[in-house]
């Protein structure tokens, strides 16, 4: 009767009041810090993924994941900082003054990744680890050393650490773990973790070729042991090599900042920017220099393709990258121009509006160069992955089993920082946004 | 238009008797040109009666810009310059710290959030993640087989695009003015709507980790017609509509030649 009046459509000044009063939500405050995140994809059956259900599953409705096609979180306790990815195996390593420092998943039937006592027989160790578990490093300091860098090879893996050498372990049939060749011995369980220390100075870069180690010390020496038949230990002969020695030839003298090696061939980057390889050369990597098929003695790649900051090896092919942000590769199989370019002695490069340069956005640079062992990958100034290569096994993480012929994006959330191929499986580490 | 001159009448030639020269009698027959009757203008009446206009890509009521009209024949034209999947080009004006359910400022609040964590750098880094993720669906949805050399050419100039339909397409964004809460964006699209220009910048508000509404769409755009060719409101006369076709007739001969 005049004593309710009904509500009718809100009109502007209520509607700005209700506005006005509406709470406000607090989702990221002044101090929210990007989070570091660790991604996997690849064949998952080896353990090399790192996520027990895709292998054993868990739950009645999970199905065995064979193969994880598109980038997937793993969980990690602490920061990881360097990562490797062997051959059907993985290392993280983080920088932390923690006891441990180095996590394993993936084979370990040559001790790769250090003795896994096995819950069900306190004697024996797991051969497949499915989980990042602790590899127990014998440290004279477990409280103030940091590890540095992790590589893998084919059936042994390297420790760098920044105060107490370098410790390898695994298969050491070729020597490839510095340590004397034993005949007969088994590896499989052993404990042993061999530490190496006399080097000329600090060792800086340690990189595992597929059956022998490269060690790149502060002063720009490289010292290799291992396998020797494709020369790839560079010491002038085909002898496998057991104890770390210095390599000569085109580097002796020159100040070498970066090592990268894969398969059996090795590159060498100098601080003025040459290029030298040794190692095979069946696939005409080291082709512009010399007809045969085997180099045992590092010799200078003259490529007139500019002042070269980063290289990296592959089983067949190889890809550097200038210091203008230019990408070149060379060698056999799928070198990312197109399925017409197969093989090729000379350095191509290759487009950079393939990586998303354009007049749009004309400042992209591609900052690092990655190699697997039939796959490369390039990460750009922005943070986004490019892959390419032969896909085993659904190692690209593209979502698809097909080969790529040219550069393809990854879709990773978040920023890409660094990233370790392997052979069929890839692991990277992210920033969140 | 109907006051601009027409077009003469048609003329026939007929036979018409006239007298013959000379004695009376017998009739000639003289071969003459002479209008038609049917097309004398007051029996045809006036030319134009209706047009036939048809509209390019649609722009709703909510937003602003370049709108592509053809007339007549014009028509025709309208569904070939479709098939060119050219892109369009829009300004979005964007403000942080609301979320509203037709995602423009003009729908009912739903949420408010805080936004001062939010810097230039931040957004430029989601905006290329923007780029990143729709440059592969550029590259899935222009059903090209990627295993072929053309493939790779294509990609290396950069004119792989998808010619048939496909889901709204994001070629490139860039991010023109930053002053918190407000932002201004320029996309260059295919295929798309403007609520999924609106819906795009709630995304961006929420990968942000707080939200944000569209203020403003202007087409600046549409493939080959630019803001400088479009008519305003007061230059809607005949003059002015028959100079901006004459203009514009040359540039989207030459456009339809290129990609038809």
């Amino acid at each position: 009767r005049g004593l309710c009046v009904a509500a009718g459509p809100p009109n502007t000044r209520q509607l700005r009041e209700a506005e006005e009063a509406a709470p406000v939500f607090q989702y990221a405050g002044k101090a929210a810090r990007r989070k570091d995140r660790v991604f996997v994809w690849g064949f998952s059956f080896s353990g090399a993924l790192g996520v027990p259900s895709f292998v054993k599953p868990d739950a009645g409705w999970k199905k065995p994941r064979r193969i994880q096609a598109t980038p997937y979180r793993l969980e990690t306790e602490e920061k990881i900082s360097s990562a490797a990815c062997g051959y059907g195996f993985t290392l993280l390593a983080s920088n932390t003054r923690d006891i441990t420092k180095v996590w394993g998943m993936g084979l370990n039937k040559d001790s790769q990744l250090g003795f896994q006592r096995s819950r069900r027989d306190q004697t024996k160790g797991y051969e497949y680890v499915l989980e990042p578990s602790p590899i127990p490093l014998p440290l004279e300091k477990p409280q103030q050393t940091r590890v540095l860098q992790v590589s893998c090879g084919r059936a042994h893996s390297l420790v760098l650490t920044d105060s107490e050498g370098v410790f390898t372990m695994g298969n050491n049939s070729y020597g490839q773990c510095g340590r004397k060749v034993v005949e007969d011995e088994i590896y499989s369980g052993s404990h042993l973790i061999h530490q190496l220390k006399e080097f000329d100075s600090r060792v800086v870069q340690v990189v595992c070729g597929q059956d022998h180690s490269l060690f790149r010390t502060k002063k720009g020496t490289v010292y290799a042991c291992g396998w020797g038949a494709d020369g790839q230990t560079g010491l002038g002969h085909y002898n496998i090599t057991s104890v770390p020695t210095k390599l000569h030839g085109d580097i002796a003298g020159v100040n070498i900042i970066q090592v990268s090696s894969y398969g059996d061939c090795c590159l060498a980057v100098s601080d003025e920017g040459d290029v030298f390889g040794w190692g095979n050369s069946e696939y005409l990597q080291l082709a512009s220099v010399t007809e045969t098929t085997q180099v045992n003695v590092p010799r200078h790649l003259p490529f007139k393709i500019g002042k070269v900051k980063e290289a990296a090896c592959g089983g067949t092919g190889n890809i550097v990258l200038t210091e203008e942000g230019n990408v070149f590769v060379w060698g056999y199989g799928i070198l990312g121009k197109g399925p017409n370019l197969i093989e090729t002695a000379v350095p191509e490069m290759i487009p950079p509006s393939l990586f998303g340069w354009s007049d749009f956005s004309p400042d992209i640079r591609v900052a690092h160069v990655r190699c697997g062992l039939s796959q490369f990958a390039a990460l750009t100034n922005r943070g986004e992955l490019f892959v390419w290569g032969k896909n085993l096994r659904g190692c690209l993480g593209t979502g698809r089993m097909e080969d790529q012929y040219f550069p393809w994006r990854v879709t990773v959330p978040g920023e890409v920082v660094d990233v370790a191929c392997g052979v069929d499986h890839m692991v990277s580490m992210v920033r969140s946004f | 238009l109907n006051a601009a001159p027409e077009r003469a009448p048609r003329e026939r030639v007929r036979f018409l008797p006239t007298p013959a020269p000379g004695g009376g009698g017998a009739v000639e027959l003289v071969p003459a040109r002479v209008p038609v009757l049917a097309d004398h203008p007051l029996v045809r009446g006036p030319r134009f009666r209706k047009l036939k206009i048809g509209a390019g890509h649609r722009l709703d009521v909510k937003a602003s810009g370049v709108f592509v009209l053809g007339i007549g024949h014009g028509n025709k034209l309208l569904t070939d310059l479709y098939n060119c999947h050219l892109t369009k080009v829009y300004t979005v004006g964007g403000l942080f710290g609301k979320a509203t359910d037709d995602f423009s400022d003009t729908g009912n609040l739903i949420e408010k959030t805080t936004f001062d964590h939010i810097t230039r750098e931040k957004l430029e880094r989601i905006l290329a993640v923007i780029q990143g993720t729709n440059q592969k669906a550029l590259l899935m949805y222009s059903n090209i087989d990627m295993k072929t050399q053309e493939a790779y050419e294509l990609a290396v100039k950069g004119l792989i695009r998808p010619m048939g339909k496909s889901p709204p397409i994001i070629t490139a964004v860039r991010c023109l003015q930053f002053a918190l809460p407000e932002f201004q964006l320029e996309i260059h699209c295919l295929h798309e709507t403007q609520q999924y220009l609106r819906k795009m910048v709630h995304e961006i508000g929420l990968e942000l980790k707080s939200s944000a509404v569209c203020t403003q769409v202007r087409r600046i755009r549409d493939g080959v017609f630019t803001v400088d060719d479009a008519l305003l409101r007061t230059q809607w006369n005949l003059q002015s509509i028959q100079e901006a076709i004459q203009n514009c007739q040359l540039k989207v001969e030459t456009e339809l030649e290129k990609t038809l």
